[in-house]
């Protein structure tokens, strides 16, 4: 087994560089084959599967996957949500020596179609019978794609179609073709080099189609690696992580494979993605990877469900809430909160914490997109260490900067790890000057070229400043708001203090050559609905909701109090709030699987609303347009 | 659902465990070490008192099994419990029997009275099938009497002392841990025998018997087995019992002991096993603390003639105000503190599957 000491940073990644997945894996399985790999709810029980097993699934799939036609080099698409055998068929497929890729569980038809093609896809991996449905229909017009091999073969009875496989039966010929031992699965990975393509990940592209950066298995390995030695607390024994980012994201992939095989951490997969909060519950994880998203969902539900408690409870989470924010400048200044406080902590949120899994955790890691300052500020008042790190898929699975707290102070996304440095460029674009990165994107050279500087430097895209020695994001460089009095406000800043109230979802602001700024708003569907529930507010479905002045009036409130915050240019003057729920699997919807949303996109579909906003008349007219529509 | 996070399972056999979470344990091992050290410092007043309160336990468990949990109304709960008491009384003057004989006995004429008179619940249903084990009562009350009168037993039979290897069950401390170990027994038994087969029968018998019946489950076997199993460990606690107090006489078995008994799960809270565990230590105790309010209020002296009245005026008030108040009984309260503090600061769980 390497060493693989957080303490050393630059000896690991130099180990790494020269090593692969699969090879990593089966000196794993030779090294401490009975230590759990990972642990997975199949029928109501957590399975342990350990090195040894997950070793010989691959060893036998990979060769399975070789007898189906499979060469060096040929691409496996692999679509659902986490789970298992997500990790086996990933692993499989490299070391068979071709190349893996995800597609995003939620990504539409059309996208699925795009992504198979330009891949040039030999195979495609379902988890289940829905991505197969997804799939059937699209295999016409693509020809290359020989098989579809499913993994959870329930109601797949009814399917007559000789390109189905079913996945055990794959690992079963290929247990039946030959050695599957540790030693095999080594034998098989010697023949792969450190420089090879590991994976493919299409990045989900707020503009324009999805491109493929492509990634090497050494320089994967070396780059996830900087989050180990960022937070060496993750390489301690008896860490526990749930998976709950699809793995087809560079982060979910880091979380459920790479930092697993490169630390003693065994993440957890529960019944279904659904079920999160109640795997996380049984589970009580010490270490979570996630994304804006689920921190404000399950901090709006925790909310609620306050709101909704017996006055003595609230009384006694509200008196540890002002406690805990009065304390708040203490923490982040790295000192420990006082007795009084502390008591507090463990009255009110210490239970709170536990019924919902989360006592335990140690270390959030939440990347993505950025993390609205209230949340994570919410977050630590609860005593659960969120950090906010950035990275980028064109990192290779390694961060650019993250913050290391513990309860670092909201507002950065802290410093670059041990071996890894960036500065900023034209415009105060972050450029990455140093650490290991993807290869390019996949038969794009032109967008390959352009992703570097001469000097070899990645180009992020981002704009970002130091402060106190953190770098701050400010935002995308293209997405920034000139206002026609010629202010330049970032959108990101603005949507972020809207979104952090509990009952809007997504915010998009737009004022690009306008006089004020102005938001498109995304109802949160449960806190509203709850919302609406307790205050008597007659409910006849979502759409109705959205046009109750009830909940208009709720709106603005929770926009005036965002707005105290802002900037006086920065202000959201009008609003207007979306008929629907943004759904990503439904064709030209304005949000990308991972509820990115697609800026551009949106403008052209809400048109008529965004419009409105800026213009009376045009208002009344659209307002009886839409009378006839709903 | 665990009561804490953190306790996932990795194997079936892990489902099976009654005490999960470290807080339970710990509960429970503050419950066994107060139990245990009670007769150290107990007079022989108090641990009376708990004897009392563990053989009624015994037979509430029994009731609960019987009508909590299958459903099955029965009225012939202390002819039950006569039946034991004499089959020991009987076995002892008569043959000389061993506690290792006649309890065994004892059981068995239970089950074998529970076969017989569960026979009408296959046709019978509520005010109608308690009726028809009231007839168990007094047929067997009859029989205890007649035995008595022909026997020349009219002031009861006695029963001598358990003995085991030459030592003598009689110290009060001593019978305190036997019937303590008894309860446990009976207790433990009960629960798994709920989360066994037989135990999910006979709730889905009592939820709706023709819907069951659809399900696949016998109804035919489970109203009997719960007949039988119920009645067996009435007729052993009323073995135990007759040991317990020396003597057997029918005279003790009276109607009201059934409606003692029919309180303690309806107040204990049907259908829960804690329930019968409060339920008996409520009504064994309530006499008791009446009688202790009087005292301390300075009106016994006042009230002298009348102790028996205001026990039963208040008893029934209190069964009446359960009844209305609180249909879940003691159990449903316990469950509500315990909730309480448990979804502490929310007030109901914010896991979605559990709203």
């Amino acid at each position: 087994m390497l060493d693989l000491s957080p303490d050393k940073p630059e000896a690991a990644y130099g180990r790494l560089r020269a090593s692969t997945l699969p090879g990593l894996l089966a000196q794993r399985a030779m090294a401490s084959g009975g230590a759990p790999a990972h642990r997975a709810k199949k029928l109501g029980i957590y399975k342990e599967r350990s090195w040894a097993w997950l070793a010989g699934e691959v060893a036998a799939l990979a060769r399975g996957l070789r007898e189906l036609g499979l060469k060096p080099g040929g691409r496996v698409a692999i679509m659902g949500d986490p789970c298992e055998e997500w990790v086996i068929a990933d692993y499989a497929v490299q070391a068979a020596g071709g190349i893996s890729f995800g597609i995003y569980p939620t990504a539409s038809p059309g996208e699925v179609a795009y992504q198979l093609a330009h891949s040039g896809a030999r195979l495609f991996i379902a988890e289940n019978q829905e991505y197969v449905d997804k799939v059937l229909p699209l295999l016409a017009d693509l020809p290359d794609v020989s098989h579809v091999i499913v993994a959870d073969t329930t109601a797949m009875f009814i399917y007559d179609d000789a390109r189905i496989l079913a996945l055990d039966d794959v690992i079963a010929g290929g247990r039946a073709s030959g050695d599957t031992s540790p030693d095999a699965l080594a034998a098989m990975a010697a023949a792969l080099s450190p420089d090879d393509t590991a994976f493919i990940v299409y990045t989900s592209g707020t503009t324009g189609h999805p491109k493929g950066a492509v990634v090497g298995h050494g320089r994967h390995l070396a780059a996830a690696f900087n989050l180990v030695a960022h937070y060496p607390q993750m390489a301690r024994k008896g860490q526990r992580t749930v998976v709950n980012l699809p793995q087809c994201h560079v982060l979910g992939r880091d979380a459920a494979i790479t930092v697993p095989l490169l630390t003693d951490m065994v993440p957890h997969y529960g019944d279904s993605i659904e079920d999160f909060p109640n795997t996380c519950f049984e589970v009580a994880p010490t270490v979570l990877f996630t994304v804006p998203r689920y921190l404000q969902k399950f901090a709006s539900q925790i909310l609620v469900g306050i709101e909704n408690t017996s006055a003595l409870k609230r009384a006694v989470y509200d008196l540890a809430l002002a406690r805990g924010r009065a304390a708040l400048a203490r923490l982040w200044e790295g000192r420990a909160p006082g007795p009084a406080c502390r008591l507090l902590r463990f009255a009110a949120f210490r239970p709170m914490l536990s019924q919902l899994g989360l006592d335990r955790l140690e270390l959030v890691l939440c990347g993505g997109s950025a993390l609205p300052r209230e949340t994570m500020a919410l977050w630590h008042i609860f005593g659960v260490n969120v950090c906010e790190m950035y990275g980028q898929t064109e990192t290779a699975g390694g961060i650019i900067a993250g913050q290391r707290g513990p309860f670092p102070q909201p507002g950065s996304v802290g410093t670059a790890p041990a071996g890894w440095a960036f500065d900023f460029g034209d415009k105060d674009e972050i450029r990455v000057t140093k650490g290991d990165l993807f290869d390019g994107y996949w038969r794009d050279d032109k967008e390959s070229a352009a992703a570097f500087d001469e000097a070899g430097r990645l180009l992020t895209g981002d704009v970002g400043r130091l402060s106190g020695g953190q770098l701050a994001i400010i935002d995308r460089a293209r997405d920034f708001i000139v206002t026609a009095g010629g202010k330049t406000l970032s959108p990101t800043t603005i949507e972020n203090a809207l979104k952090a109230s509990s009952y809007i979802s997504e915010v998009i602001a737009f004022g690009d050559n306008r006089k004020y700024v102005s938001a498109l708003i995304e109802l949160d569907q449960d806190t509203v609905a709850e919302w609406a529930r307790s205050n008597n507010v007659a409910q006849g479905g979502f759409t109705a909701l959205t046009r109750d002045p009830a909940v208009i009036a709720l709106i603005e409130g929770e926009i005036a109090r965002a707005n105290s915050q802002l900037a006086r240019v920065e202000q959201v003057k009008k609003f207007m709030i979306l008929p629907k729920i943004l759904d990503p699997e439904e064709e030209g919807e304005p949000v990308t699987p991972t509820r990115k949303v697609k800026r551009s996109l949106m403008y052209e579909r809400f048109r008529d609303l965004v419009e409105g906003m800026y213009d009376k008349s045009e208002e009344e007219r659209i307002a009886g347009k839409l009378g006839e529509v709903f | 659902m665990a009561r804490a996070s953190g306790y996932l399972k990795t194997g079936y056999g892990q489902q099976l465990v009654l005490v999960e979470t470290r807080m339970q344990w710990m509960l429970l091992a503050l419950l066994a070490a107060a139990l245990l050290a009670l007769p150290l410092f107990a007079s022989f007043f108090l641990l009376d008192l708990a004897g009392q309160i563990f053989l009624a336990v015994i037979g509430a468990v029994a009731l609960m099994l019987l009508t909590g949990i299958a459903g099955q109304v029965s009225l012939g709960h202390a002819g039950l419990l006569a039946a034991g008491a004499l089959v020991t009384g009987i076995l002892t003057q008569e043959a000389g029997a061993p506690f290792w004989i006649t309890l065994p006995a004892a059981t068995i004429a239970g089950a074998l009275l529970g076969l017989l008179f569960g026979l009408p619940s296959l046709r019978l249903k509520g005010l109608y099938l308690g009726i028809s084990t009231l007839a168990l009562h007094f047929i067997v009350v009859f029989l205890g009497q007649e035995y008595e009168t022909i026997r020349g037993f009219s002031t009861g039979i006695s029963v001598h002392p358990p003995r085991i290897f030459g030592w003598e069950l009689y110290d009060p401390a001593a019978w305190y841990y036997v019937l303590l170990a008894f309860d446990v027994v009976v207790v433990l038994f009960a629960l798994n025998l709920l989360r066994s087969r037989t135990g999910r029968a006979w709730r889905a018998v009592h939820e709706r018997d023709v819907v069951a019946e659809a399900l696949g489950v016998s109804v035919f076997r489970a109203k009997l087995s719960a007949f039988v199993i119920s009645s067996a460990l009435t007729a052993l606690a009323g073995a135990v019992f007759s040991y317990y107090r020396g003597f057997v006489s029918v005279e003790a078995f009276s109607l009201f002991v059934t409606i003692q008994y029919v309180a303690m799960v309806i107040i204990g809270g049907l259908g829960s096993i804690l329930g019968a565990i409060l339920g008996a230590i409520f009504v064994t105790m309530f006499p008791y603390a009446i009688e202790a309010a009087l005292e301390t209020t300075g009106l016994a002296a006042a009230l002298a003639g009348y102790v028996f009245a205001i026990n039963y005026a208040l008893f029934g008030l209190v069964m009446l105000a359960f009844l209305l108040f609180e249909p879940d009984g003691l159990a449903g309260i316990w469950r509500r503190l315990r909730d309480y503090f448990f979804l502490w600061p929310f007030r109901k769980t914010p896991l979605a599957g559990g709203e």
